[in-house]
């Protein structure tokens, strides 16, 4: 039978083959150009062929083209990667076509885990996002910026206006009651484990740093389309790892066509605050010493900004460069990046040199392919002293906000200025911290694919991920009033390793069983293994840098041999293995309806012994109404999908060892025992519904998706007080019966309002609801709702205080204060209740994003902005740094606590006084582009930018950024949007161009 | 061709399954398994457990939120006051004082895990071959948590050693967890090394956790109305005559000289210390905590205006208890008037680096050259005896309120360990005046002989530079800090080491009122069981009350 239909199939072709050569003599020349519907800008490489014909001409670097058709030809055929195919009739000589990008088409391919699906065979919830749909912009650093606020459910924060910071990144929820909630991200079909090998130094203050990005060594330009794996039937094919969602990022590949070089160079200033938390100014600090009746001598006579005295302008410079080419049996691509990024404040900057490199050559008749991927470079951080839980000594930031703004940061002989107030010299801090690290990262994969049969293909594919990271930190001796630093220096230095390797078999089959039904099926063997390590060494007592007269520019970390006291540190962690078996099988009956199957089974050495493996399923359904012979003919709806899944993942973010019996050597001469092993430790299994649709109206206009989740955490992984006597105070147990459900709906809708040769306008909206509730959080003895306490309360006076709880019927993380019942009404002073009580959610019930694109002739202007709404901010910088008690020691207030009713005797307190509404709305970035075109012979696609970045942000908050999430956790358990001075969150002005050789 | 695929067909899944089934492992890196310690270490490897579960001892007995917290800030000798934008730390301070803490409160979960964690360690030891000897050691560290326990809680879980770690542990309470602990101490005793100095387990100090164990065996099975059984009273004579008659002990002249920086050497008076060495980080408690909680940010050097916390203080009740303010102070080196433990004289090695005269600061302070100090506002550093009644201090005095007390004399020895330590001090668990006090107590309490009690308490007195006393009544229910009670010289001789809590019980005050804290309930006179701990392990029971 099939040969029958093959035979006659080549007859067919012979047959047209014939026909057109028949007719070639009456040719007739066609020429035109083919542009991009949305900017009007040249497709470059698209394929233009006679309707009919197999030959056909390709666009040149102006997207023109010049093709001879045979004269009875009426319409020619326009395809091109990342394009709807366009048939347009011949009504002349000229030919001009816009192409409609690819968005909104069924037939987008979408990199699903362990191979591709297209899109009209999604049963998920999954959103894909294309390099052209990319935030842009000076304050983009790391590849998870490039998606805020772009798909409905992922909410990515940006914890701190440092430059290379990590973002919180969480798809539908808290799912977790631990702090790694991020989800899996899979690089190039490499599934990462999230970690970098940037090593974490405290020193001095007592705080530690905000962590950097781990994904920082992968270079934004270089990425092609992020695919957001949302749903248990997406991200099930992950397993063990799949709980939090997948992130699933590709890099640019080569195209076959003519050589290519892609120039980009950029150029930012920093402009300034976004946003200012407002403390005193001099002369309001003047009339603040009369109304609270402070002795004149505190008042110092001048006028300084401390705030604005750290900061800096800066010039943050990005050069990149990317040659790609080849033909349809080896391409390949090419792309580096030269980054420098200036801090927001002095001294601090990143620096990133990196490379992606990738290709993939064809042999034995194109049945062999061979792919390689290297993603990689060197980034290093200049670091300030900014730390997330900063006690009574304060960080940079604690002392700016509470100077006195009376008093001269520094004197005329440049010397500087230290009050003993207790608010620190934020200038000296920055000067005598110096916090420098640098990490090298190559993710690099190789791969084997083999086509058996039609149809059928086996690939193997062996990746690494290797970084090493060094940090060097010191604070100078001079700086006075630190204890533990001030007249004798402290140093350290620190180094990690991070070694991963994934290998991965799989077997894939594409056939059509019948007509009308198709199957895409995938088997496959995974193995993942991961080693971290490292050390460092600390060193305190120097004897020079000792006084600001003598000062030398040495650091003490070039000379640790003078320090006094010296004290070592060295780990390597418990090596981490995982192997699974996976399966996944899509079915399609005439494109009307689609079946997805999958199952994973995750063997995790994590696990304890009894549970060596976890078994996590997903089936998924979807019936493409548009399809059905009713609505064929309709003229709204162009498409119409119903779509339904059900599945199974987990979660093993626990750390390696949890299971094991593990002794230490603590120190010289001791050794003990620190974990006790807990044999029945498992993974955390979250169960998820998913229900959405997906439409497309007029012609596809109008498209979108609308989704309705219930995700159910269940064995959730938790620290838990362990049964005394024990190694340890905490061990990890799964909690049988407890519950975190997170619930929700997400839209996301986009329209292309006007669309013509000169003007096009599109806009994307998007919105999610999520509500986040424990349940059955009971002590098993007693059945009293358990109580956790987290979210740590930091600085002076607040010590040890906890503001959040994880219990039972609330959301994650709801606050747990003590009431604020206002102020005494003859001494001002506050009155607060006595014990904390549970109210207040700080996780936002939505979240939206919003962005525009109209472009004018050569002009487009593209706007993408970004909320949240429905939770609170608990301010620890007005509880704990500006607060009225400032102002009797001489240090500044801010001034809420200015305008309020309170006593100048009114003493620190941790309160729902403090807790603000977070309702966020801020641009993000604003981008003014001018395509020139061609510029001379060689160089095309000339387009110069102007881009704004956190223009402004609409709120009633009053910190410095209603967008945080300084990480509070308290004992691993999270925390959530408490604010404690932060690094600040600058405007961004960018200046680049962009044009291709 | 057809048969070249087919292999490819079966090879490749072939191929597949042959890369698989890798045996999940899980390599340690920097720790070792139960089996590997054993063989790695060999006997060598019973001690570095051993040292560890000394070295336990440094958080829960030297951290000034810990032991130190409950067993001292819960008296009549010390609180925190929230001072304006400082010390607030969620109440938790003000309620240990005023006896309203919960069953959620921090300390009282950390001191839980913190003395099962030597409880733990200590019981590891077991586990692995130990030597008589360091079995002996390792028990008394282990009797020594759950002394402390039991004092604190009423209770404590124990573990035989290899007890699987996931199961609950028994609960041992009241008579049964006292007599508990007493038949270790007697099972150990002669298996103590002879030559054991005063840091690691020795017989003295097996001596003196057995003495604590008779004097407050009937208080801890009924804490509201303690009883003391002659038996018990003899024993604990018994035993604190061996200590005293072995002559190893004598009063250090300078009383302040047995928590000097140097006190390691200096003092003879240590039966149990954990030692600390200046300048070396390594197995270091962080002792400099007990004077930077104290002293104002300004008694140090301008460079370091932080070093001082400005928290613990002491009551003026508490003060009344020296008979301070009725003689005339003079504080002369040779004043014999005022009793020496009061402080206030020139020490020398503090005073001239800082100004500081050890002992309970009150009044204005100076510096070394002598110079009236002042406070951040500019007011005069004289320490008020006053503070607020709600422990809340609001006024232009807020930072100077509450007499401080600096009884380990900071370490000068270099600059920076005053503050940032590691300073020398060695931390005293047991000393020797205690033991002395426990047989005066004992004798006393029994009537088997009071003018021998009141004997050796003068014989202390004498040594402090005190004037003896004819009689020494054990209490005043009436005032908890009558100067001439049994009770006000043990205050006298032992305040801020830990011992004030359990002797207010065992005097049968600690409910009754003093300054700041008004009013109580008999709950108190047990910590509750932190929920989380109640959690975990079913067998304990929550403390009548809460």
């Amino acid at each position: 039978m099939t040969a029958v239909l093959r035979l006659l199939c080549s007859a067919l072709m012979g047959l047209l083959l014939f026909v057109s050569l028949s007719v070639q003599a009456q040719d007739k020349v066609i020429t035109g150009k083919v542009i991009d519907s949305k900017d009007g800008s040249p497709i470059v490489g698209a394929s233009v062929v006679p309707k009919g014909s197999t030959k056909g001409a390709s666009t040149g670097a102006d997207g023109s083209f010049r093709l001879n058709v045979p004269a009875t030809v009426s319409a020619l055929v326009i395809t091109s990667v990342g394009f709807d195919r366009q048939e347009v009739a011949i009504t002349g000589a000229t030919v001009d076509v816009s192409l409609v990008q690819a968005n909104a088409s069924l037939n987008e391919v979408i990199v699903v885990g362990y191979g591709t699906s297209r899109k009209k065979d999604l049963t998920g919830a999954v959103a894909s996002v294309k390099a052209k749909d990319f935030n842009s912009g000076g304050a983009i650093t790391g590849p998870d910026m490039l998606l805020q606020n772009k798909v409905p459910g992922l909410e990515i924060t940006n914890t701190s206006g440092q430059p290379g910071v990590a973002t919180t990144v969480q798809i539908r929820g808290t799912s977790s009651i631990r702090s790694n909630n991020s989800p899996l991200y899979v690089v190039d079909g490499v599934p990462l484990d999230g970690s970098t090998a940037r090593p974490n130094l405290g020193i001095g203050f007592g705080g530690s740093t905000p962590n950097s990005n781990p994904l920082l060594y992968i270079d934004p330009n270089s990425i092609a389309s992020v695919d957001v794996l949302k749903d248990a039937s997406s991200a099930a094919i992950y397993g063990a790892r799949g709980a939090n969602g997948v992130i699933v990022i590709t890099t640019k590949k080569g195209q076959a066509g003519p050589m290519r070089v892609d120039v980009g160079a950029g150029w930012g200033v920093n402009t300034g605050y976004m946003k200012r938390f407002e403390v005193l100014d001099a002369g309001q600090y003047r009339d603040a010493l009369k109304k609270y009746k402070q002795p004149a001598t505190l008042d110092g006579g001048q006028d300084e900004d401390a705030l604005e005295a750290l900061t800096q302008t800066g010039l943050s410079q990005n050069y990149s460069v990317a040659f790609s080419g080849g033909n349809e049996q080896g391409k390949f691509r090419a792309g580096f990046l030269m980054a420098k990024t200036d801090g927001f404040l002095k001294k601090t900057a990143l620096d990133r040199y990196l490379a992606t490199i990738n290709g993939q050559y064809k042999f034995l008749d194109n049945r062999l392919t061979l792919d390689f991927n290297i993603v990689g470079g060197t980034y290093g951080e200049q670091l300030t002293s900014v730390s997330n839980n900063a006690g009574s000594a304060g960080n940079i930031i604690s002392s700016a906000v509470s100077w006195n703004p009376t008093i001269a940061l520094q004197k005329a002989d440049g010397t500087y200025n230290f009050p003993s107030n207790g608010s620190g010299n934020p200038l000296a801090f920055n000067e005598a911290y110096n916090d420098r690290s640098s990490v090298t990262t190559l993710l690099a994969n190789g791969s084997l694919s083999y086509q058996l049969t039609k149809g059928l293909t086996y690939k193997f594919l062996y990746g690494v991920n290797h970084g090493v990271g060094t940090r060097k930190a010191s604070i100078d001796g001079w700086l006075e009033g630190q204890s533990g630093i001030s007249g004798v220096g402290v140093a350290g230095l620190a180094d990690a390793k991070l070694f991963s390797q994934t290998i991965t078999n799989t077997l894939n089959y594409r056939t059509q069983l019948s007509e009308k039904l198709s199957l895409d099926a995938v088997i496959g063997y995974e193995y993942f293994k991961r080693d971290y390590s490292g050390g460092g060494t600390f060193g305190s007592g120097f004897n020079t840098n000792l006084s600001q007269s003598a000062r030398t520019e040495i650091l003490y970390t070039a000379m640790m041999q003078n320090a006094l006291t010296h004290t070592v540190f060295t780990y390597i962690n418990p090596t981490s293995e995982i192997q699974s078996y996976f399966g996944r099988a899509i079915l399609n009956w005439n494109d009307k309806f689609a079946l997805n199957a999958s199952l994973r089974a995750d063997g995790s050495s994590k696990f304890g012994s009894n549970n060596r493996y976890g078994y996590f399923p997903a089936v998924g359904a979807r019936w493409t109404i548009s399809n059905e012979d009713f609505m064929k003919d309709s003229k709204t709806f162009n498409n119409l999908a119903l779509r339904a899944s059900w599945g199974i993942t987990g979660n093993q973010e626990f750390p390696p060892g949890s299971s094991q019996e593990q002794f230490a050597f603590t120190s010289f001469n001791q050794a003990q025992q620190v974990v006790n092993g807990n044999p029945d430790l498992k993974w955390e299994s979250a169960q998820q519904i998913n229900f959405g649709i997906d439409f497309g109206l007029f012609g596809g206009r109008v498209f979108g998706s609308l989704d309705y989740y219930n995700k159910n955490t269940t064995d959730i992984l938790f620290q838990t007080n362990a049964i005394q006597p024990a190694p340890s105070s905490l061990s990890f147990v799964n909690l049988a019966d407890a519950h975190l459900i997170n619930s929700g709906f997400e839209l996301g809708v986009g329209a292309v309002i006007v669309q013509n040769k000169d003007v096009t306008w599109e806009v994307t909206l998007n919105g999610a609801y999520n509500k986040n509730n424990v349940t059955d959080l009971l002590d098993p003895n007693t059945g009293l709702p358990l109580l956790i306490k987290t979210g740590e309360i930091s600085g002076q006076g607040v010590s040890g205080t906890l503001g959040q709880a994880i219990t039972n019927d609330q959301p994650v993380n709801i606050f747990n204060l003590k009431e604020f019942k206002g102020f005494d009404k003859t001494t001002g002073n506050q009155i607060i209740g006595a014990d904390p009580v549970i109210g207040g959610d700080p996780n936002p019930s939505w979240i939206t994003g919003f962005s525009t694109t109209l472009r004018l002739k050569k002009f487009s202007f593209t706007l993408n902005a970004g909320g949240a709404y429905g939770f609170l901010i608990y301010n620890n910088t007005a509880t704990s740094v500006t607060n009225i008690a400032g102002i009797a020691q001489g240090r500044n207030i801010d001034v809420a606590a200015y305008e309020s009713e309170e006593g100048v005797g009114s003493g620190v307190a941790a309160s729902q006084r403090f807790l603000e509404k977070g309702n966020y709305m801020k641009l993000r970035n604003f981008t003014v582009s001018y395509n020139v075109g061609s510029m001379g012979k060689f160089v095309k696609n000339f387009t110069a930018y102007v881009t704004g970045s956190n223009l402004f942000v609409l709120t009633n908050f009053t910190g410095f950024d209603p967008e945080v999430n300084i990480d509070k956790s308290n004992n691993s358990y999270p925390s959530r949007s408490i604010e404690y001075v932060p690094y600040p969150t600058p405007r961004v002005v960018t200046f680049g161009l962009n044009f291709s050789l | 061709m057809l048969a070249y695929k087919k292999i490819l067909l079966f090879t490749a899944p072939a191929l597949m399954l042959t890369l698989s089934c890798t045996k999940l492992e899980e390599d340690l890196g920097s720790t070792l398994t139960a089996a590997e310690t054993t063989a790695a270490l060999g006997s060598n490897g019973t001690g570095l457990l051993l040292n560890a579960a000394y070295s336990d001892l440094a958080g829960p007995f030297t951290s000034q939120d810990l032991v130190f917290s409950l067993q001292e800030n819960s008296t009549d000798e010390s609180l925190v006051p929230t001072r304006g934008g400082d010390w607030d730390d969620n109440g938790v301070w003000r309620v240990v004082h005023n006896h309203t803490w919960n069953a959620d409160h921090g300390q009282v979960l950390n001191v839980f895990n913190g003395l099962n964690k030597i409880n733990f360690d200590a019981t590891n030891v077991m586990n692995f071959k130990p030597s008589k000897a360091q079995e002996a050691e390792a028990r008394f560290l282990r009797a020594l948590s759950l002394y402390t326990l039991l004092d604190l809680y009423g209770q404590y879980p124990f573990r035989n050693p290899g007890d699987n770690l996931l199961n609950a542990p028994v609960v041992r309470s009241g008579a049964e967890g006292v007599n508990f602990i007493i038949s270790e101490l007697n099972a150990i005793l002669p298996d103590i090394p002879a030559g054991n100095a005063n840091t690691r387990a020795n017989a003295d100090a097996v001596r003196t956790l057995l003495m604590k164990c008779y004097l407050n065996i009937g208080a801890f099975i009924n804490r509201a109305a303690p009883t003391f059984d002659a038996a018990d009273m003899a024993q604990v004579v018994t035993l604190g005559n061996a200590i005293i008659n072995s002559a190893k002990y004598s009063y250090t002249p300078n009383y302040f000289d047995n928590f000097a920086p140097n006190n390691g050497t200096a003092s003879k008076e240590g039966i149990f210390v954990y030692p600390n060495t200046a300048g070396v980080s390594a197995n270091h408690a962080g002792v400099e905590a007990r004077w930077n909680m104290t002293l104002h940010y300004n008694s140090y050097t301008p460079a370091n205006p932080n070093a001082g916390w400005n928290g613990f203080s002491t009551i003026a009740d508490f003060y009344s208890s020296f008979g301070a303010g009725v003689a005339p102070l003079t504080f002369t080196p040779d004043d014999t008037l005022v009793d020496k433990r009061l402080g206030g004289r020139v020490y020398p090695g503090a005073t001239d680096k800082s100004g500081i005269k050890p002992g309970l600061l009150v009044g204005q302070q100076y510096n070394e050259a002598g110079v009236a100090l002042k406070d951040r506002k500019g007011n005069p550093l004289a320490y008020d005896k006053t503070i607020a009644s709600n422990m809340i201090e609001q006024g232009a005095n807020l930072e100077v309120t509450g007499i401080r007390v600096v009884k380990y004399v900071p370490d000068y020895s270099d600059n920076g360990k005053y503050y940032g330590g590691p300073a020398g001090n060695w931390l005293m668990i047991f000393r020797y005046p205690d033991v002395v006090l426990m047989v005066a107590e004992a004798k006393i309490r029994s009537g088997s002989d009071v003018p021998g009690g009141i004997a050796l308490v003068n014989g202390l007195r004498a040594a402090r530079g005190a004037a003896p006393m004819a009689t020494i009544p054990l209490v005043n229910p009436n005032n908890v800090d009558d100067p001439n009670t049994f009770l006000a010289e043990r205050g006298r001789e032992l305040y801020w080491e830990g011992v004030r809590r359990t002797d207010l019980i065992r005097f049968g005050v600690f409910l009754k009122p003093w300054g700041l804290k008004p009013t109580d309930d008999p709950k108190n006179l047990l910590f509750p069981i932190p929920n989380q701990a109640l959690a975990a392990n079913p067998n304990l029971k929550q403390n009548p009350g809460y």
